[in-house]
Parts: structure tokens; C-alpha cells; sequence
């Protein structure tokens, strides 16, 4: 039975953003606030970075906010400026990617404002953004959401997010199909997929982890990924974001969101976080970590892998 | 354009026998870029470097693979010897076709196949080898021993007569460690406290010596030449300085009932306590398990009675850093305890033989306190049970040794001369009494060991009867020994007053603790491991760290003192030079990829890692990027694996050069 989700709050939340986004600009707390705004087709939105509290206005929040903002912050920052405190809007998920980065020396809390979203679900795809948020339409990442109320940040608005009702935990249940495939049937399943892949990059430009200034796959001495779009440097590339990602991967899922093949990458992050929180009872979360599971060592660490 | 040389080894014919050397080199010769191949039957030796050398200048080489053993065990005589030839050392490489191919293949064919992409592979990464110049380092001239028994004793005092400082730490209250417990000492019956004490007075008065007793070290911090110690003094309750040791807080102590670890637990001693009389340093410690103050919060007899007020109840745990150059590690052994199962382990103990059940079967530890004029009996033979004077006693040989079924297959070493002392001793203070020795056979090569052990038979009458023992058992107030006369094939069943258990020497408890604090390795048993079994016997595989005495492996009152002294002569090499030369085998962060994440930082174990600013010209900071500190780096290449945008990589063992060596393939 498709259900409707109840988002009535969302109006009370861009209110919210835009007072509290007027007064940090006009009183200089911060220089600039990235957030979303209304796109062209009806119902769509866009990123937008306001440094003037006239441009307040312009910041909405809705089921179609769905960009996870943080990657602004580390590489997509052409209009971000340089010096200051930035402000920004972050849900949930994308306050756990915002605090990996924290972690990994990338970014100065000192130097960032939060404004956090009680999020009450946003939409899978942006194909028909004034679609409604049902049961059918909400983004598969939400169906397992725990952190719809941000931990943390400087202003929440005071509005509390709509219980999700029971959803199908899309991610869950494809992680147990696939492990109750023998090796063999898996290998076939991600080699199909990965032979989709046509090496646009997408996934690793929207990737708010993915703050390396020159890739790995972008080296030539020596060549560890092939560039051209084939199998085996298709299936290259992917494991290797799967296993950079490992320990790190905040579930925003932007990787899945935007790639034009359809490739379920975020299945394969969820997959990698499932096995870190069972070997090492790690996952990300709100608070900053000093050192990852992959780059700390501890005496009573699983190493029954060792054979 | 490269001009390499190839250098293929028979190794006598470690190598030649299953690989066809000549072949090598051969194919050597055709691969791309390289100048010159030759075999030789042993590379190693003079004429062989001279080879190497030679045709350095004949060929003008570029780089050199010696294709021979393992590179631990001659990489550096070979960059040594292409250094002399005028060649940067590290554009020499070494291709393992011994361990890696000769020794572990058997086809001749294949091997030598094998050996032949070996090389190629040596080929390609030599290729990109960089000039890297040497690194120097600084050397802390003072030294760390761990464990003031007789190794660790010895080993300080001649790095302190050398003119170095040296600082000793010892996790008991005194140092003596177990030869301060022995009664007389083989082969010469001198008395052990005699011989000993002279030397823990000379270690104290030393001015060259900082002694820290009932201390532990706590973290080991950097490498060779600059180690940081933190040493965890615990609290003694007693300050050392106020302290004159006259010794009347013991007397006042109501807590007299407490056994006493020193003495075997056959006497009792006090809550504040020295272990012995002659104790070094001679300050009390208390007790606080045992102490009336500490466990009700009242009494402080002690400190009422102390005239300079050293008593302290309120003292903590205190945590010294000492900066040392080098280390020598002498924590010692303990006896095997029959009556301890540890969980987990493979030992399986000797619940047949009774000890810890059955009073007056002990250990010979417990039979030294027994036989020591300062002992608990005042030297007199009496057994723990009734006091009375034991008139037959029999001695079990390899009681935990020598026995694979049961766990430890090594010899303990000691006991066979030990043994043939404890007859000795009980015949001249029981001069009616009897001695039988259970034995397997006797081991005692040693100077004069052999006529003392003959002695022990033939003069002082002691009755030795090959075989081993079955099982004992008490039998009203005597113990029932059954064993075997393997010699003449028949059981024997003596009726004994007391048994004697030479049970089997094992390294400290927390030996292996410890171990991973030095960053050294150790075997099965927890003893430590030299880096090489006959040429590098003192040393440790792990840079600057040095073994002395019991804690490589069981070993007797001479043996220890000689490698004692060996290990301090070690540490004196070290500190000859005023600096070290290290392998410039260091990582390196290209810092125009490096994002600072500091991934490498977190995972590097020698915290080699630092944090360094990148600014333009007008000052501004550009970015904050990751720094190897090549002094402590170690080359272990862990950042490297760990980097995602490989911006740090280890030279000699760059990305580039392992997917050459792939690629060759």
C-alpha cells in the first residue's frame, strides 16, 4: 500500500533557514550559507550559495533538497568563498559525510556554521520533483534513515521531523539477497553491473569523501586504473572507491543518485559498512572520530580473517 | 640508458644445484638495459665482490642485481661493495634465488625458469632505483637495561666503566634478581651472596648509574641511538631519599605473616619489607595488599615509628621518561610451576608428581633457600612439612624439560649441574643422609662441569639412577617414589623424607608483553630472539636493543655474565660514533597530491609523521600537507599502503617499481 509521508514541516523549516540564514549574514557570523534553492522545472531545486542577507529569501527547503551539500565545501567550492565562516544546511546523512571530514583534517569546525534539518524524507530521484513523498517516491536511503534529527549543529529548527512510517529496507534486502548467492552468482551479479560503467566520474565528483586533488585512476606513473571504459578497469575503479570508501561512507548516496548507468553503488557502500560495523563495530555517525577502523589498530580487533 | 650489472651465485651449490646458473645468466644478459651477466660460485667472497667491482668500472655499470640469497642476509655486502666500486649503494638491488626459488623447488627446469624471472623482475625495479644519500642521526650516549639480575648487573657495570650513563630498571623492590636466592654456585661451591652483593653495592654507589627499583617500563618510544623510556616507578610507600634503612619500621610492622616470595614462601616476612638483608637499595617498600593501613585505613605504626619520616602512604605511581641510545634487555626466567595450568597453554604440567599438593615435594629454587646460610633454616637442611632433617632425598632431573608431549621440548641447561650441587650441599650438612638422582642423561659440558658432576658421585656419594619417575605419593610422613632403572631394566621404589623437582627454566611471566613494547620478537616460549643464532647472538633482529642472560634462553651463572658483557660491548660499539648512519629507505610525501588527510599519520606505528604548512610567497597557507621525519622513519611502508591518493610512497619500493617488477612477469 503506498502511503503518503506527511511533510507539512518542510514550509515551517524554510521559514526557519531563511530567518536564521538573514541574521548570520547580517551580522556577520558567517560570510557566506550554501543551501538549496528553487530550480527552474516546478518543484525542483538547486545548491546556491547566498553572502548577502537580502538573498535569504531565495532558500527553501523541500522533498526535492536532495544534494548532500557538504562536497561543496571541500571541491565544488568555485563560488564558496575562500576566508571565514561558512554557513550550511545539512540533513542528517549529510551531517555524518560533513563529520567524516572533520575527522580527516578537511575541515575546521570553527569554521562552519550548521544548520541542521529535522528531515522527514526527500525523494529518490529528481526525474519528477514535484512528485509526492509516499512510500513509493522516497529515497531508498531514507527507508533506513536513524538520523532524522541532526546531532551537533548550531541551529536546528524547532519543528520535529515526521516518524517514518514502516518501510521496506530496500538496502537490507538486497545486501541479504546477495549473500545468499554463492560467490560465483555475486561475481556475475557486480560484474554486470560494473560493465555498465562508462568512467563519467560522476559518482566520485559528487562524493563529498572523495576530496583527493589528483585521483588515483588520474595517474599515469604508473597506470593503476585503466581510463578507457571496459571491464576490467570498470571492475577496477569500483573496487577501489568501494574500499576507499570502506570505514568512511556516510550513506547520503549521492554516488547512486547521479549515476547516469544506474549502477547500485551505494548498495556496495552499504554492503561495506555492514561488514565494518560487524568486524570492528564501526559506522558513521555524529561524532568525530580521531582514526577510522581501517586506520586504527587495537589489540581485541576481529582477526579471524587471518588464516 | 641503463648499464646493468647481473651478478648470479651458485652459493657453493645452494643455488646451483636445482637452478641452472649458468642459464641465468645467459637470459640475464639479453634482457633490456642490462650491460653484463655473470655466474660465480660464491659471490659473497672476496674474489666475488672483486668481480662485482671490477666490473662496475670495466662495463661502466649504472646498476647492479646480485642474484644470490636472501637480502637480509648479504644485501648490505653488496652495497658496500658497490659503493667501494664508486656507485651510489642503493642502485644495487639483491634477486632472491635461494629462499625464494632453489631451496623450495625441486625441478631443476622450472626452478631455473623461476630464478630467470626473478632476475627480470630485479631488472625492471633497479631500473628506477634513485641515488639516495645516506642519513645520519644522532646517538644518545646512555643506555636502558631491563632487569637488575646478575645480566643486567654485568651489563651495566661495563657500560658504566666504559664512561656511559646508564640507567637500570628493575621491577622488584631490590635488584639480585634469582642469583641473590642462590645458596652455592657451580662449579666452584663459592657462596652465591658473596660473589653477588659486591657487585649490586657497586651498581648502587656507581655514579654512572641510575638505579630505578620496583619500577616497570611502561612505552618504548623511537628507534636506535634515540629511544624515549617511560618508566612507571611504582609507589613504594617509603621515600627512597628520607630513608637511612635501620630498619625498625619492620620490627614495628603488626603484619608478620605474610610468606615471603623471596625465601620460596618458606619463611614469613613483614608488610613493609626489604626482600633480603642485603638488599640494594636497601629502603622498605610496603605491601599494599597486605598492609593494615591500606586495607582498613588503619594502623601507621610504621610511620610513627620511622625517625626520618620516609613513610608515605599518600605516594602515587610516578611516570619518568629517560631519552637512551640504546637498550639491553636482561628480564631473566622463573621456574616452570608444575601446579599453575595456565589456561590456554600448551603445557600440560606434572600433576603426578605432587607438587604444590603434597608439602615437602619442592622445586629447586625452594631447596637453594633451603641450603642458604641466609635462608629461612639458617642453612639447615629441614624439610617444610615438620622441620625434621630429611634423611633420604631424591632429586627428579627434566621435570617439565625435555618432553614434547608435555610442552616444552627444550633442555633447560641448568639443572643437571644444579642437581649434582643440591647432592652436594645435602651431604656435607646431612652427612647420614642419602641422595638419588632421577635422570635422563647427564648434560654437563662446561669447564670443570664434568668433574663436578663426577665428583658429586664419586666422592659425596650420591646414588644417580637413570630413568624417570612415575608418579609419588604420600605415604604416612614419607613420599613414595616409583620410577624406573632403565639401565638394568627394573622399577625402583624409594621411600624419601623430601623430592627435589628440577623443573624447567621458562622465561618471565609478561615476557611477551614486553616484547611488543621493544618492538623485538621472540619464540614460542616467550623468549626473546637474537638475530642470528650464531653470528648476531646478543642483538636483537630490532635495531639498538641487545639480549643478555636467561631471557634468549635457559643459561647458567657464567654464560650469562659473558653475554652480559658481550651485549654491553654492543652498546659500547654504538656509542664509539658520535653519529648514526641509517638506510635512507624512508618514505617520502609528494606534496602536490597530498590533500592532508593524515591517514599515515594515524597508521604509523613510529609516529615518524608530522604536520607541515605549505605558504605562498606572501605567507599565506596553501595547504597543510603530511612529513616523513626520515630520522624516525622506518621504512615500514604502511603510509604508502594506506594514502588514497598515493602521495606518499617508500623509495626503493615506490608504486612505480612494484608494477614494473609485475609487468616483467
Amino acid at each position: 500500500m503506498t502511503q503518503t509521508i506527511d511533510i507539512s514541516s518542510y514550509s515551517a523549516i524554510t521559514d526557519a533557514i531563511r530567518n536564521e540564514a538573514r541574521r548570520i549574514l547580517s551580522d556577520s557570523t558567517v560570510s557566506a550559507v550554501i543551501g538549496y534553492t528553487a530550480g527552474r522545472r516546478k518543484g525542483s531545486t538547486q545548491p546556491i550559495v547566498i553572502t548577502t542577507a537580502d538573498d535569504a529569501d531565495q532558500l527553501i527547503f523541500s522533498a526535492a533538497c536532495l544534494n548532500d551539500l557538504v562536497v561543496y565545501l571541500t571541491k565544488a567550492k568555485k563560488d564558496v568563498p575562500k576566508g571565514g565562516r561558512i554557513g550550511i544546511v545539512v540533513k542528517g546523512c549529510d551531517l555524518k559525510a560533513l563529520v567524516g571530514l572533520l575527522g580527516e583534517s578537511q575541515l575546521k569546525r570553527e569554521n562552519l556554521y550548521l544548520i541542521g534539518i529535522p528531515c522527514s524524507g526527500v525523494l529518490g530521484s529528481l526525474l519528477k520533483p514535484a512528485a509526492e513523498l509516499t512510500t513509493e517516491t522516497i529515497a531508498s536511503k531514507c527507508c533506513e534513515c536513524t538520523d532524522q534529527l541532526p546531532v551537533g549543529c548550531d541551529f536546528v529548527p524547532t519543528v520535529t521531523p515526521t516518524p517514518l512510517p514502516d518501510l521496506e529496507k530496500r538496502y537490507a534486502n538486497e545486501i541479504a539477497r546477495l549473500e545468499a548467492m554463492n560467490p560465483s552468482e555475486r561475481w556475475e551479479f557486480w560484474k554486470e553491473q560494473f560493465s555498465k560503467c562508462i568512467k563519467c566520474y560522476a559518482c566520485r565528483q559528487v562524493c563529498p569523501f572523495c576530496f583527493c586533488e589528483q585521483c588515483l585512476c588520474d595517474r599515469n606513473r604508473p597506470q593503476m586504473v585503466e581510463q578507457t571504459p571496459r571491464p576490467l578497469g570498470n571492475t577496477a575503479w569500483h573496487l577501489m572507491r568501494a574500499m576507499h570508501l570502506a570505514g568512511r561512507c556516510a550513506g547520503c548516496g549521492e554516488c547512486e543518485r547521479v549515476c547516469p548507468m544506474d549502477i547500485p553503488l551505494n548498495l556496495l557502500n552499504r554492503k561495506m559498512a555492514k561488514e565494518l560495523k560487524e568486524l570492528f563495530n564501526s559506522e558513521a555517525g555524529f561524532e568525530v572520530r580521531e582514526a577510522g577502523p581501517l586506520t586504527s589498530y587495537r589489540e581485541d580487533d576481529d582477526q579471524s580473517f587471518i588464516r | 640508458m641503463s648499464r646493468i650489472g647481473v651478478f648470479i651465485c651458485h652459493c657453493g651449490e645452494n643455488i646451483s644445484r636445482t637452478v641452472d646458473v649458468e642459464q641465468v645468466a645467459a637470459q640475464a644478459a639479453l634482457m633490456p638495459g642490462v650491460a653484463f651477466a655473470v655466474d660465480y660460485k660464491y659471490m659473497c667472497s672476496d674474489p666475488g665482490q672483486n668481480l662485482v667491482k671490477n666490473a662496475i668500472t670495466e662495463h661502466r655499470l649504472t646498476h647492479v642485481v646480485v642474484a644470490a640469497c636472501s637480502p637480509r642476509m648479504h644485501e648490505r655486502t653488496f652495497r658496500k661493495a658497490v659503493e667501494q666500486a664508486g656507485l651510489n649503494p642503493f642502485l644495487c638491488e639483491m634477486a632472491n634465488i635461494r629462499e625464494h626459488c632453489s631451496w623450495v623447488h625441486e625441478d631443476r627446469e622450472e626452478a631455473t625458469d623461476k630464478a630467470i624471472e626473478i632476475v627480470g623482475m630485479l631488472v625492471e625495479r633497479v631500473k628506477k632505483n634513485r641515488v639516495l644519500p645516506t642519513i645520519t642521526v644522532p646517538v644518545t650516549k646512555r643506555a636502558l637495561v631491563i632487569g637488575g639480575g646478575i645480566a643486567g648487573i654485568q651489563a651495566a657495570l661495563d657500560i658504566a666503566d666504559a664512561g656511559h650513563q646508564v640507567v637500570l630498571v628493575e621491577r622488584e623492590p631490590s635488584i639480585g634478581g634469582h642469583m641473590a636466592q642462590l645458596s652455592e654456585t657451580f662449579p666452584t661451591l663459592d657462596c652465591s651472596q658473596c660473589i653477588m652483593t659486591p657487585k649490586m653495592v657497586d651498581v648502587a654507589n656507581h655514579p654512572n648509574i641510575t638505579l630505578h627499583t620496583y619500577s616497570e617500563i611502561e612505552q618504548v618510544d623511537g628507534y636506535i641511538g634515540n629511544f624515549q623510556i617511560t618508566v612507571r616507578k611504582k609507589a613504594r610507600s617509603v621515600d627512597e631519599h628520607k630513608c637511612t634503612g635501620c630498619g625498625v619500621c619492620m620490627t614495628k610492622c603488626p603484619q608478620k605473616k605474610i610468606p615471603n616470595s623471596f625465601d620460596c614462601n618458606l619463611g614469613t616476612r613483614t608488610a613493609i619489607y626489604v626482600p633480603f638483608p642485603q638488599a640494594v637499595p636497601n629502603v622498605p617498600v610496603i605491601d599494599r595488599e597486605n598492609c593494615t593501613m591500606f586495607k582498613s585505613g588503619k594502623c601507621g605504626v610504621c610511620q610513627k615509628a620511622c625517625g626520618p619520616g620516609a613513610v608515605d602512604f599518600e605516594q602515587q605511581d610516578q611516570l619518568i621518561v629517560e631519552p637512551v641510545g640504546a637498550i639491553v634487555v636482561s628480564t631473566g626466567f622463573e621456574l616452570y610451576r608444575i601446579t599453575e595450568k595456565t589456561k590456554g597453554s600448551p603445557i600440560k604440567g606434572y600433576g603426578e608428581f605432587g607438587h604444590g599438593k603434597i608439602p615437602d615435594v619442592i622445586d629447586g629454587m625452594t631447596f637453594e633457600r633451603l641450603a642458604s646460610a641466609s635462608g629461612p633454616t639458617g642453612g639447615k637442611i629441614q624439610r617444610p612439612s615438620d622441620g625434621k632433617e630429611p634423611k633420604q632425598v631424591v632429586f627428579i632431573q627434566c621435570v617439565g624439560s625435555r618432553s614434547r608431549e608435555k610442552g616444552i621440548s627444550y633442555c633447560s641447561k641448568v639443572c643437571c649441574m644444579y642437581t649434582a650441587k643440591h647432592t652436594m650441599l645435602y651431604h656435607h650438612k646431612v652427612h647420614d643422609g642419602q641422595a638419588y638422582v632421577f635422570f635422563m642423561d647427564a648434560r654437563v659440558p662446561g669447564k670443570s662441569y664434568d668433574e663436578f658432576w663426577r665428583r658429586a658421585i664419586e666422592d659425596e656419594e650420591a646414588v644417580y639412577i637413570r630413568g624417570m619417575v612415575s608418579r609419588l605419593y604420600q605415604k604416612g610422613d614419607k613420599i613414595v617414589v616409583m620410577g624406573s632403572d632403565i639401565s638394568v631394566g627394573v622399577q625402583v621404589e624409594i621411600e624419601a623424607d623430601l623430592v627435589v623437582l628440577a623443573t624447567a627454566v621458562q622465561p618471565q611471566k609478561g615476557a611477551d608483553l614486553l616484547a611488543q613494547k621493544l618492538g623485538i620478537s621472540y619464540d614460542k616460549y616467550n623468549f626473546y630472539s637474537e638475530a642470528h643464532a650464531k653470528l648476531r647472538p646478543v642483538e636483537c633482529a630490532t635495531a639498538g636493543i641487545y639480549l643478555a642472560g636467561a631471557c634468549q634462553g635457559p643459561k647458567d651463572i657464567p654464560d650469562t655474565v659473558s653475554q652480559a658483557s658481550a651485549a654491553a660491548a654492543k652498546v659500547m660499539t654504538l656509542f664509539a660514533k658520535d653519529k648514526l648512519e641509517r638506510e635512507p629507505i624512508v618514505a617520502r610525501v609528494k606534496e602536490s597530491g597530498c590533500v592532508g588527510c593524515f591517514a599515515c599519520k594515524k597508521v604509523c606505528a613510529y609516529g615518524a609523521i608530522e604536520e607541515k604548512e605549505i605558504r605562498d610567497r606572501q605567507g599565506n597557507l596553501v595547504k597543510v600537507v603530511a612529513y616523513v621525519n626520515p630520522g624516525v622513519c622506518a621504512g615500514c611502508g604502511t603510509c604508502q599502503a594506506t594514502c588514497p591518493s598515493k602521495s606518499v610512497e617508500l623509495d626503493g619500493y615506490t608504486d612505480e617499481q612494484i608494477v614494473a617488477m609485475i609487468e616483467a612477469l
